[in-house]
């Protein structure tokens, strides 16, 4: 089974919508939204402004206005918003007034996943029903393979939203696997509209950053500067053209200030990699963290700054060898009840 | 377990270095993130030599964020993922400088100690001494790996040792433990580290000494173990 270990994530989001039961009906929210829209021309025709071209952020200030709050919590104070974003996006009472559900999986509890289940797997035997009568007919098999590469699957989160219900770690799996193996088909093709309803674009991810172009002092040379991080430590690094290769840190030479052989290498990779040994000089501070963290510090800074020298070719594969990413890790928390971040207390029997 | 999940989660394809390690517990970075690739030669390669696989390969690194480099690899020839797993084997408490130290003296005394050999040599015998230490380091560590592994097995209140395949990476980290331990345990206290590992790791590329006896030994119990090796259930 794959399970989602990564815990760090920012995409985390919980979907406040499928969790707990079916509250509102239909008829109840149309009715808040009737309200609000008359309230919304009240407040208008109270504020002296045109109720056709109010819009939600007048209606913020006019709030905060008439109903000044001091309140810290935010969510505390007083709101007017569209019922659409004050009840989160719910199912609607499932069944009808004698009692009967609309939908015929209801009593499977998971209606919506089912469903959907059911749906992809009819469309799985609608290929292979093709596929049969390709060979039957001796034609030969479409064979365009998919780029996957540019593109991946709903995640969990999205695929709950979608559904307005929660859905498992082991359901989002198998429905994941049911997805692959239905593209896995040659004749996959047909269905393609579908499919794309279940997977998102990825860009490419050099578009993101954004270069700067060289910049040139009073003598001419050229030089580009960079920052880097790691742990506690922050580091600048200058990069001049036409250099012998000398590097100086906080005015020092990098054989005095990192006496260790693994810290000057760690410096040097970012030259080494991109075969420019003798040919830039670098000046640098850093400051924070260790030996080894100002060592990694520097290295993402400079390898920053040589990206300006260099052809975006050997940028991307910079950027695939690891020189350009900053290093998250960093010291992990001590919790109560443990003597270490993972280290638990000696167990004592008695 | 936890190797099926890791496993499950990103596969890694076999062109990629030999000590590889897949994120079993949670890290600070998001699963999709890829392991980064530091030879210079894989960049320099055209795009008409590369295998269907490894087309594929390169679109997807072309859309994943990569992690960061760690500042035990880098690009230079000295650099090798076997060495710095073996010198972080050999640390203790966290002194790098000195497991390092260690480590180069012990590929010196390689060095020193086959050169002495070659200069000693007949003419005829001459190309037949490796004088290399990283490719004697390598082949001491391919000899010493065991094939087969025991593992204990619990039924119906017995214990029994069960002949269990290993991974590459498994056989890599005994292979290496064992000869930390013999190094460690077996030898005259005054004698330096340097020179207890490098007569092992000498002793190891011939396919004698007491590690490579250590992992017949594995071997022959694995073998008259034989009769439990349906009791294994993955």
């Amino acid at each position: 089974t794959l399970r989602l270990i990564c815990t760090t994530t920012p995409v985390q989001r919980k979907n406040a919508g499928a969790s707990g039961p079916e509250k509102y009906t239909d008829a109840f929210i149309k009715k808040q939204i009737e309200e609000f829209n008359l309230g919304k021309r009240h407040l208008a025709n109270m504020m002296g402004e045109d109720p056709e071209t109010f819009t939600q952020e007048d209606i913020d200030r006019a709030i905060a206005y008439l109903f000044p709050s001091g309140l810290f919590d935010e969510q505390a104070r007083p709101l007017m918003k569209h019922p659409n974003e004050v009840f989160p996006e719910q199912r609607k009472i499932q069944w009808g007034e004698d009692g009967r559900p609309f939908h015929f999986l209801f009593y499977t509890g998971k209606q919506s996943y089912y469903s959907l289940m059911h749906e992809t797997y009819e469309k799985l035997l609608n290929v292979q029903k093709h596929q049969d009568q390709l060979i039957a007919q001796d034609l030969p098999l479409q064979k365009e393979k998919r780029n996957l590469a540019g593109s991946r699957w709903l995640t969990k989160i999205e695929l709950e939203e979608m559904l307005v219900e929660k859905v498992s770690d082991d359901d989002y799996s198998r429905f994941i696997q049911l997805l692959q193996k239905l593209v896995a088909l040659p004749c996959a093709d047909i269905e393609e509209k579908y499919i794309q309803k279940f997977s998102k674009e990825v860009p490419v991810q050099l578009q993101k950053v954004v270069i700067e172009p060289l910049q040139y002092d009073e003598r001419g040379v050229a030089f580009s500067t960079g920052e880097g991080k790691r742990k506690t430590a922050s580091a600048t690094a200058v990069v001049y053209d036409n250099g012998t290769g000398k590097i100086t840190v906080n005015g020092t030479d990098i054989l005095h200030y990192f006496p260790v052989l693994q810290d000057r290498e760690q410096l040097l990779f970012p030259f080494q990699f991109l075969g420019r040994i003798g040919k830039h000089d670098t000046v640098c501070t850093v400051s924070g963290g260790g030996r080894s963290a100002q060592a990694g510090a520097i290295r993402l800074a400079t390898a920053k700054a040589l990206r300006s020298f260099v052809t975006e070719k050997e940028v991307e594969f910079m950027r695939q060898a690891g020189l350009l990413t900053v290093d998250p890790r960093v010291k992990e928390r001590k919790k109560p009840g443990q003597e270490g971040p993972r280290r638990k207390f000696t167990w004592k029997k008695r | 377990p936890c190797r099926d999940t890791a496993r499950a989660l990103g596969s890694s394809p076999a062109s990629l270095a030999p000590c590889r390690i897949m994120p079993v517990r949670w890290s600070r970075y998001n699963p999709s993130y890829l392991e980064p690739e530091v030879k210079k030669e894989s960049y320099q390669k055209p795009l008409e030599e590369l295998t269907e696989e490894e087309r594929e390969l390169m679109e997807l690194k072309a859309v994943r964020p990569i992690k960061a480099a760690p500042p035990t690899l880098s690009s230079s020839v000295f650099s090798d993922p076997m060495i710095s797993k073996f010198t972080n084997m050999m640390m203790k408490s966290g002194n790098k400088v000195l497991a390092r130290s260690l480590m180069s003296q012990t590929l010196e005394n390689i060095k020193r100690k086959q050169l002495e050999k070659y200069h000693k040599a007949p003419e005829n015998e001459k190309e037949t001494i490796e004088c290399n230490p990283y490719v004697i380091f390598h082949q001491a560590l391919k000899n010493c790996q065991p094939i087969i592994g025991l593992s204990n097995i619990t039924k119906g209140g017995k214990t029994y040792q069960v002949p269990v395949p290993l991974t590459d990476n498994r056989k890599r980290f005994l292979a290496m433990k064992w000869l930390i331990t013999e190094c460690r345990d077996n030898k005259h206290r005054r004698t330096m580290m340097p020179e207890k590992l490098s007569q092992e790791l000498l002793l190891a590329f011939n396919n004698e000494g007491p590690v490579i006896k250590r992992k017949h030994v594995l071997h022959k119990m694995a073998e008259a173990n034989r009769a439990y090796a349906h009791f294994r259930w993955w």
